[in-house]
């Protein structure tokens, strides 16, 4: 056994209700998350102009996070997750904001990050923050709690307003940027701990 | 119905954590009819589902996969409102705050302080080792002979010669991976070699490694020593064993694995059910012993619930011929003292007198974190959660004066500390430096973000230090007569009050423990990051006394103490076998029988102490 780290978060906001009242699928029963019924059944409901918004949400994405387009959603995805992250952003009143512009100049995907990241409207900025923790960590913040962390920093950690799914959580980026897997979502085999990882472009470009 | 599960058992054990299960699996095997009241829920078919509550819960903490739900509709869960309720380390918080440490609404143990009892535990199947890290380290010979070697505390009433046997057979019941030749400092010999060869070293544990030729620590009692990492012993796989898969590195021992390669007693359990001759009546909370006129435990009263928040569906008594209390060291004592009668004025297990100890002597390894980053990357977050660590220091003349102390070198980044790599991303993002690692607070983004955390993160490093804590008769636990019904559980019963408290001895062990910390650090290159303890945190204290700075420690998870064996019942409470002094067919079993912590990890060593207990019960009270 082993010492705990005491943590002072705050209770989440209703968890995950969101997703679980749309997902059946999230009581999962495999090891590890798959592909849900919410991602199937978003796909089912989008339109064209959906889909093209989602890929443009991709591209401004992967110049927020600095991970590669291709590895936000590759070829092969049964999970899915651009699908959740698209539509937990979609549901902050900024969104068409953020998206507006990128759709301005969807070729210039750094300079919509840069525009993103340095609006004079608040709203978007927070938000673009908002999308990168969630590629990065798989939880959602808030925008306006962002922008309260920056007007008053609280002392770590920083309770998040939620976790965006149990397959959120093994999809996050940080992880991968440090070489490595989520914590309890390994894919490596015995003894790779004893070796040096992959070059960091392996993980993210 | 619990009653029909079972008539007349022959043996009624009240906890399924390993020492419960280890016994009965070897009553079972000896023909012997066992029943076991487990007051949290059953065993399920796999894993998967308390996999999947940790994946997607906002706060990971030890407790976090398994129930009752940490969270209610209005924050923690009042534990009032639940039938086998725990503590969780979510309930450490300072006055005031969340998680508030004395607050009854949030906190399932009554802490009377002066100081925070930081470790916490499950009730449910297989006990608390469903989250434990693993770790599988004997004890060395001098933690059985503390009164003879440094004159200090009491002697245990064996020695390492008479465990010898029962460590070889625990590390083969529950699968250590380690090497002998490792592992045989300060006196610890060997009979056998382990049942699978070691777990590698990390690469974080080879960096540390590299820095011990050179290391000096100076005044602590360790001038001269010769420093030395060590591979952990663990039950963790490095072949398949026992029909379980080997360690993939998941990094993620506490709460869960997520394919089972460390050992949990739910191994155990299964093995003992399919002797055919135990049985497990679950969501059962054992509520009063009941004594007889001879002194003999004639029966123990049970209230079965179906849900973690609902009414009480049966209430009853069992009998056995022979009686085994395998709660842990906090809700063993808490039964015992439940259970005052006529016959047991002071509680079951506790003399007539005043002289009982039964509740007295509560230890854990109160332990001290410090964290660092390396000059070069040693990628943290792979491998077992700790692979290695240094145990050279834990004997020697100093244990006359201050708590000796074993080092555990995290794989886990500073995930322990600040719960990174969470906090360190966010202090990026959103140009914060909490983590101390964002000078001037600068948010980024794209390729510079990935870039500056991956340098970060790929040179975070910590290591704890487990402290030898006094055993003192003031640290304990009680349970009044008299509680309103606030600081009761769902089923009326009144919750654990903890009074707790370190010891000067205690207090310089963690004190050398920080000196120590910092050498190793500078010997590594390193640059400390360890933070400043906030003053309203209920577990610091000042150091050195009477000054403003503080020293934190945390709880290790390690329950000890309580119910402690020795030869006599006016100073402990059990023998040597963990028969109770008082009740001849009652057995108290588990860490809460170790007169001293020492500073090995419990586990082992408990489970050893099972192992022959159980050979005692087949080979006396049923010959």
């Amino acid at each position: 056994m082993r010492h705990y780290a005491p943590i002072n978060l705050h209770h989440p906001s209703k968890p995950f209700d969101k997703y679980r009242s749309a997902e059946s699928g999230i009581t999962v029963t495999t090891l590890f998350p798959g592909p849900n019924s919410f991602a199937r059944s978003t796909a089912a409901q989008t339109t064209a102009a959906d889909d093209a918004d989602r890929a443009l949400f991709i591209t401004l994405s992967a110049a927020l996070t600095g991970i590669a387009k291709e590895r936000l959603s590759p070829a092969v995805d049964p999970i899915q997750i651009n699908r959740q992250y698209f539509a937990q952003a979609k549901t902050d009143p900024a969104f068409d904001g953020l998206m507006q512009i990128i759709r301005a100049d969807p070729s210039n995907p750094a300079a919509a990050a840069e525009k993103v990241l340095n609006n004079s409207d608040s709203n978007i900025k927070y938000l673009g923050r908002s999308i990168i923790l969630m590629w990065y960590l798989g939880v959602w913040y808030a925008p306006k709690k962002l922008e309260n962390f920056n007007s008053s920093p609280p002392k770590p950690p920083y309770p998040p307003d939620k976790v965006i799914s149990s397959a959120a959580y093994t999809q996050g980026w940080t992880w991968r940027v440090a070489q490595t897997h989520p914590m309890g979502y390994s894919e490596l085999l015995f003894g790779y701990w004893s070796k040096e990882p992959p070059a960091l472009d392996a993980f993210i470009k | 119905m619990c009653a029909e599960r079972m008539p007349n058992p022959d043996v009624l054990i009240v906890g399924s954590g390993i020492a419960g299960v280890l016994i009965a699996r070897q009553l079972g095997r000896a023909g012997k009819k066992v029943l076991i009241l487990e007051a949290g829920e059953a065993l399920p078919a796999d894993i998967n589902g308390y996999m999947n509550t940790f994946l997607a819960a906002t706060a990971k903490v030890p407790e976090s996969p398994y129930p009752p739900a940490l969270f209610g509709a209005n924050g923690l869960t009042d534990p009032r409102t639940v039938n086998a309720g725990r503590p969780t380390v979510l309930s450490l918080g300072a006055k005031g705050k969340f998680g508030d440490w004395q607050d009854p609404k949030q906190a399932y143990l009554i802490q009377k302080g002066p100081l925070a009892f930081g470790s916490t535990y499950e009730r449910i199947n297989g006990g608390t080792v469903r989250h434990w890290l693993g770790t599988s380290l004997r004890f060395v010979p001098n933690d059985f002979e503390m009164k003879s070697r440094f004159n200090r505390f009491v002697d245990w009433p064996i020695k390492y010669r008479h465990l010898e046997r029962w460590y070889r057979d625990a590390e083969k019941d529950i699968g250590v991976a380690a090497d002998v030749g490792d592992q045989n400092y300060l006196g610890i010999n060997f009979s056998s070699n382990y049942p699978m060869p070691r777990i590698p070293l990390s690469l974080v544990d080879m960096e540390v490694e590299k820095a011990m030729p050179n290391l000096k620590v100076a005044g602590v009692g360790l001038d001269g020593l010769k420093w030395k990492v060590s591979s952990t012993p663990a039950a963790r796989n490095s072949q398949p064993y026992q029909a379980r898969r080997v360690c993939a590195g998941n990094t993620n021992c506490i709460p869960i694995c997520p394919i089972q390669a460390k050992y949990d007693p739910s191994v155990t359990l299964a093995e003992a059910l399919r002797t055919g001759n135990v049985d497990v009546s679950y969501k059962t909370v054992a509520s009063k012993v009941h004594v007889d006129g001879n002194g003999r435990v004639s029966g123990i009263d049970f209230i079965r619930y179906d849900k973690d928040d609902g009414d009480p569906v049966e209430r009853g008594r069992l009998t056995a011929k022979l009686y085994i209390l395998a709660g842990n060291a906090i809700e063993t004592p808490r039964l015992l003292l439940m259970s005052k009668s006529e016959q047991t004025p002071n509680g079951v297990a506790n003399r007539r007198d005043d002289k009982g100890s039964v509740g007295k002597y509560l230890m854990d390894h109160p332990l001290y974190l410090a964290w660092a980053l390396t000059d070069k990357p040693v990628w943290g977050y792979r491998g077992p959660l700790s692979t290695a660590g240094i145990e050279v220091c834990r004997d020697g003349g100093f244990r006359r004066e201050r708590g000796a102390f074993r080092i555990e070198i995290g794989n886990e980044g500073w995930n322990f500390p600040i719960q990174d790599p969470d906090t360190t991303t966010v202090d990026f993002v959103n140009g914060l430096n909490g983590s101390g690692l964002n000078d001037g607070s600068k948010p980024l983004f794209g390729n510079a973000l990935a870039i500056a955390l991956n340098d970060k993160l790929s040179r975070q490093f910590r290591l704890g230090f487990l402290v030898e804590q006094s055993p003192d008769d003031s640290n304990r636990v009680t349970v009044p007569d008299q509680v309103p019904d606030e600081l009761k559980d769902h089923l009326g019963l009144p919750r654990p009050h903890i009074t707790y408290d370190l010891s000067d001895y205690t207090k310089r062990g963690l004190a050398a423990a920080k000196t120590t910390a910092s050498a190793i650090f500078n010997s590594m290159h390193a640059k400390e990051f360890t933070s400043k303890p906030e003053a309203d945190d209920p577990s610091t204290f000042e150091w050195p006394p009477g000054q403003t700075t503080r020293i934190k420690y945390y709880g290790s998870g390690h329950l000890v103490g309580t119910h402690r064996m020795g030869e006599r019942s006016e100073n402990s409470v059990v023998d040597s076998f963990q028969r109770s002094h008082d009740h001849d067919n009652l057995y108290l079993v588990g860490s809460g029988s170790f007169p001293t912590v020492a500073t090995a990890n419990p586990t082992l060593t408990l489970a050893a102490l099972s192992l022959r207990t159980a050979d005692q019960i087949i080979s006396k009270d049923f010959k």
